[in-house]
């Protein structure tokens, strides 16, 4: 440990003597004037300068305005000695902010300590960006730190600080980071080897992926193995083991971020998950009795059930986390029970059955009498969320009993979700007039507006309401203390439904007039306008008061505030016409509300509004957690119509479209053969699709080729699934790494991959990785890999794989008398597809014949009777929509150099997918 | 303690343990992992224990650079940078190493270590 101002101690301890605030500021004031004389006279060397910034820093922090030695500071970090350079970089961080005009004067120097061979240099120039960080800054030096972060020279230390500098940028200013193009070049930075970098690397990813999650899909197989060898067969530094649990920092972003994306349907993931999962179960049956081991074990399972749950709320680690929240809630710790009941009301939000969470009723009620404030707003978080028609009675009960003793800046928000609930599950009109009025009365000044508008209309739509309503806002009209959204609600009631009661006892016209007119006084201006209008109303309703309230009309003429003055002066020509025509149609009944979405829900919304984490679930059952569901829907199918939108054309056309792209593509760029650049999701690398059209018809070969890598593929198929392998090598002198495979999936295919590949492949070496193929349906659109690698720079190459729809017929023999049967059977248009094209290459008829068996029909000889001429047959085998038997007649014209194909199938689009599948290949392709 | 700031609440979280005559506060978003934020803070006493030898209010007061410099070994843009202590010292020490050499060479003032704790 070095403190070498001696200087800088002594004024630090002549503070620490200052006994009042007044010798203080005196002293401050000395050492002010005296830095400030030592500046102007300048020809300071750099270690006073240092001396006298650090002073003036500690005074800063003090709380002491500093307005100058900005200058010195800045000075100070182009020194070429480490200790001035670091005091100048802390002081220009503490002394400036991002708008600071300052901050363009040090935007060189830090740029030059970015260039800086030496690394400690970087670290100071990295940590000024991250703690300033203005949009000038992101502006010029993002690229410079990215360079840091991917470079291979960099040391762990410095990718550590660049990544989450690049992650303060872009959090102050999304627009100036590229997030899409560099997704792949820092997705491969979670293949690192040091856990620092891995856990730095993460945290930037998840904040880009939130916004890309498409862009950054790639990260998801790799978080889930990283966390596998983590959590599951323990490999790690033991640098990173924090009291027993290995760097549960990292744990808990790398769970958080999968929660992120809808859950995966390669099972391979799931099931690696899922043991990801359990494993962190079951280290946390106990309870450790060390803090530090606790609080880290707790924060990593806490994240774990929230992803459980949100991968399947049915799944047998959920339904043991269930149990062990259950335990939680009543920890004596408070911060396990404010998570347990946290976690509850995230599971509540996401399940189908509540009964689980409804065993631990009586505990979630009292945690609302919890001595801890948050506690008990999770508490109340949990029971709305909790909340049925089962349990409504009780919860709301309870709610409104606590209501009274709530805390004040509860009550807003309590009020809100006991009107919801009330309204929501109500199962008879009594109760929820009842509760609402009940609400409104204890409530008071804490119901907002919409409550009682709610009511209103709920009243004024359900007819049956209307009489109990009527009777049950005039009892509370006479009661002493009656607030004044009560006196609003009754005003309206009343007006509207008030002859319904007008024969019971009390509840005559008069009476009900003197019940209003009796709050009348002491209601704000706003109100009583409301009440003249009920007034006006019952003028209507009940001719026999006319004379009382005439006489209202007359007194409120002269009031001073205009809209009373109006009202009063309007209602009163109306009620003294001559007749009664305009009075009946002014205040007729009125007519229902349109349905609409409750306002109460829209204000709960916008109270949770507003958070920067897209959370994968809100406060509020099931329902209310829709939206997410719509987000997840909306993704898969930008996925998908991407893929879509590229090969429904014939595949002739397309095929065209893509050598034309190519083509403009290479001539642009020339040495285009490093793909560094992002490939769109739904195409493929140009120029890629060359080697596929052969592999339609044959079961292995070439998949791809370029400088770097060949790509082999072998495939079988039995009926609908179907094994593929591809095979990695490297063509380079150099290893390559960050190898990693991400499939595009498509529509009624479903691919896994038993084993993730190797993420390294050495030189001139090879690696193998294999695919599942299952076809559920027939389908149009065949899969994308994505692979991305660095040799020397980032590599990204999309290639289409040759997993058609013929690849899942099995060929079957038919004898001629059967064909024929079969293909009257189907019969033309539309099951039967015909086409006529040329043949771009000679036509030789062994050649047609091994390609015909190769698309997996089962040729049939001597059934035509023209020798040249293919008859083929074939059955489709699919998991759901089960067998598609496919029937193909094709004929050759060796004179005219063209061909006649037809296909009939039991289904139209099978038909048509055969054809667009065959006509490319036998047009163009040479066996 | 943590304090946790949503939309219009703040949530305490505790930490059972009294770290000297030391108290911290942090900041973080609503949906922050609260327990591995308390364990930040725990990291960070931890390392500045080894720095400074059972760190107190003293050490940090006079060699407030240094807390800060440490800051940044752990902490950027309010991530965690680094949870291995090892690591954390070996770059600090590697500063330290820095700054020492550069007063051998050129004679400032005696390296001056005093021992002020409390």
């Amino acid at each position: 440990m070095s403190n070498n101002m001696r200087g800088l101690t002594m004024f630090i301890a002549d503070i620490r003597n200052c006994r009042v605030r007044e010798s203080e500021e005196k002293r401050i004031n000395k050492e002010m004037a005296n830095i400030r004389a030592k500046f102007k006279e300048g020809n300071l060397n750099g270690y006073q300068k240092k001396k006298y910034v650090c002073k003036l820093l500690y005074m800063y922090i003090l709380g002491w305005d500093i307005d100058f030695g900005h200058m010195e500071a800045v000075n100070l970090i182009s020194s070429n000695k480490y200790s001035e350079k670091q005091i100048g970089y802390l002081a220009v961080t503490l002394l400036m902010h991002e708008n600071s005009d300052l901050t363009r004067l040090v935007v060189n120097s830090i740029r030059k300590d970015l260039d800086e061979y030496n690394e400690i240099y970087n670290c100071l120039a990295l940590h000024a960006i991250a703690n300033i960080g203005g949009r000038e800054m992101a502006e010029s030096l993002n690229g410079d730190v990215h360079r840091l972060l991917i470079s291979p020279a960099s040391k762990s230390f410095v990718k550590k600080k660049a990544a989450l500098t690049l992650l303060r940028l872009y959090r102050k200013h999304p627009d100036v980071i590229p997030a899409v193009d560099w997704s792949e070049r820092l997705i491969a930075l979670l293949d690192e080897p040091d856990l620092g970098v891995v856990l730095c690397v993460t945290s930037l990813i998840m904040a880009l992926a939130q916004d890309n999650l498409e862009a950054y899909l790639g990260c998801y197989a790799k978080v889930v193995e990283r966390l596998s060898k983590i959590v599951v067969k323990k490999e790690y530094a033991a640098d990173y083991v924090y009291y027993k649990v290995p760097i549960p920092w990292l744990q808990v972003k790398f769970l958080r971020l999968l929660q992120y994306y809808p859950p995966l349907d390669d099972t391979t993931i799931r099931h690696e998950l899922h043991n990801v999962l359990q494993t962190i179960m079951q280290n946390s049956q106990d309870t450790p009795k060390n803090v530090q081991h606790n609080n880290a074990q707790n924060a990593v399972l806490f994240e774990a059930i929230n992803l459980a749950i949100h991968l399947d709320t049915e799944s047998s680690i959920v339904n043991q986390a269930a149990v062990l929240l259950g335990r939680f809630i009543t920890s004596k710790e408070t911060n396990v029970r404010y998570l347990g009941l946290e976690t509850m009301a995230h599971l509540a939000a996401c399940v189908d059955s509540l009964e689980p969470i409804k065993k631990h009723q009586d505990t979630i009620l009292l945690s609302l009498r919890d001595k801890d404030i948050s506690v008990r707003r999770r508490g109340l978080d949990l029971l709305f969320s909790m909340c049925d028609v089962s349990n409504a009675k009780v919860i709301v009960t309870e709610l409104l009993r606590y209501l009274s003793i709530a805390d004040y800046g509860l009550r807003e928000e309590m009020v809100l979700k006991i009107a919801i609930l009330t309204e929501r599950f109500a199962t008879e009109y009594q109760w929820y007039v009842d509760i609402i009025l009940q609400l409104i009365s204890t409530a008071g000044d804490h119901v907002g507006n919409e409550v009682w508008y709610r009511v209103v209309q709920i009243v004024t739509n359900n007819e049956e309401l209307q009489e109990y309503a009527s009777r049950t806002v005039l009892k509370h009209l006479r009661s002493p203390t009656c607030h004044e959204n009560l006196v609003k609600i009754g005003g309206y009631i009343l007006g509207e439904f008030g002859h319904l009661v007008a024969n019971i006892p009390g509840g005559s016209p008069i009476e009900q007039f003197h019940a209003i007119y009796s709050k009348f006084g002491l209601c704000s201006t706003q109100t009583k306008a409301m009440l003249m209008t009920t007034f006006l109303k019952f003028v209507n309703l009940f001719p026999e008061i006319k004379g009382e309230i005439v006489s209202v009309f007359h007194n409120y003429r002269h009031v001073l505030d205009a809209e009373l003055q109006q009202r009063s002066t309007e209602y009163l020509a109306i009620s003294t016409m001559p007749n009664d025509d305009i009075l009946q149609t002014v205040c007729e009944e009125m007519p229902p509300f349109p349905e609409r979405e409750s306002a109460l829900l829209l204000r709960l919304q916008q109270q949770h509004a507003a958070t920067e984490d897209k959370r994968t679930w809100h406060i509020g059952g099931k329902e209310a957690n829709k939206e997410r569901e719509a987000v997840r829907l909306q993704l898969s199918a930008n996925r998908s119509n991407s893929t879509d939108s590229k090969s429904t054309p014939n595949n002739e056309s397309s095929t065209d479209l893509l050598t034309l792209e190519s083509l403009t593509i290479g001539a642009s760029t020339v040495a285009s053969q490093t793909n560094s650049a992002h490939i769109p999701a739904g195409t493929v690398t140009p120029g890629s699709e060359k080697w596929l059209g052969k592999l339609l018809y044959t079961s292995e070969g070439v998949l791809y080729e370029d400088n770097q890598i060949n790509v082999g593929l072998k495939s079988e198929y039995h009926g609908h699934v179907g094994r593929l392998a591809l095979y990695f090598n490297n063509k380079t002198n150099t290893n390559i790494t960050s190898f990693t495979t991400v499939i595009e999936q498509v529509p009624h295919l479903s691919i896994t991959t038993p084993q993730s590949a190797a993420t390294t492949i050495a030189v001139q070496a090879q690696i193998q990785q294999l695919f599942h193929i299952e076809c559920n349906k027939p389908f149009t659109t065949m899969p994308i890999v994505r692979i991305s690698f660095i040799s020397g720079s980032l590599h990204n190459v999309a290639l289409r794989l040759p997993i058609s729809l013929t690849k899942f017929m099995e060929p079957i023999e038919l004898g001629g008398p059967e064909f024929f049967a079969r293909w009257k059977q189907i019969g033309g248009s539309p099951r039967e597809i015909q086409r006529i094209f040329q043949a771009l290459v000679p036509i030789k008829l062994a050649d047609v014949g091994t390609m015909l068996s190769g698309f997996r029909f089962g040729l049939l000889e001597s059934v035509d009777p023209n020798p040249n001429n293919f008859v083929g047959s074939a059955v489709l085998h699919t998991k759901s929509a089960g067998m598609t038997g496919c029937l193909m007649r094709l004929e050759p014209n060796l004179d005219a150099q063209a061909y006649r194909l037809t296909v009939r199938s039991t289904n139209e689009n099978v038909s048509e997918q055969i054809c667009n599948l065959l006509e490319p290949r036998l047009a163009n392709d040479v066996v | 303690m943590i304090h946790h700031r949503s939309l219009n609440e703040i949530v305490i979280f505790y930490t059972p343990i009294r770290y000297a005559s030391l108290f911290f506060v942090v900041g973080i978003s609503a949906d922050d992992n609260e327990l591995i934020t308390l364990e930040i803070i725990h990291r960070y006493v931890e390392v500045l224990d080894r720095y400074f030898g059972n760190v107190c209010e003293l050490d940090l007061i006079f060699n407030f650079q240094k807390a800060y410099f440490i800051l940044d070994e752990l902490i950027i843009a309010g991530e965690m940078q680094e949870s291995s202590k090892k690591s954390i010292l070996r770059v600090v020490s590697a500063q330290d190493q820095l700054e020492d050499n550069e007063i051998t060479e050129k004679g400032w003032p005696e390296n001056n270590r005093i021992g002020l704790r409390g």
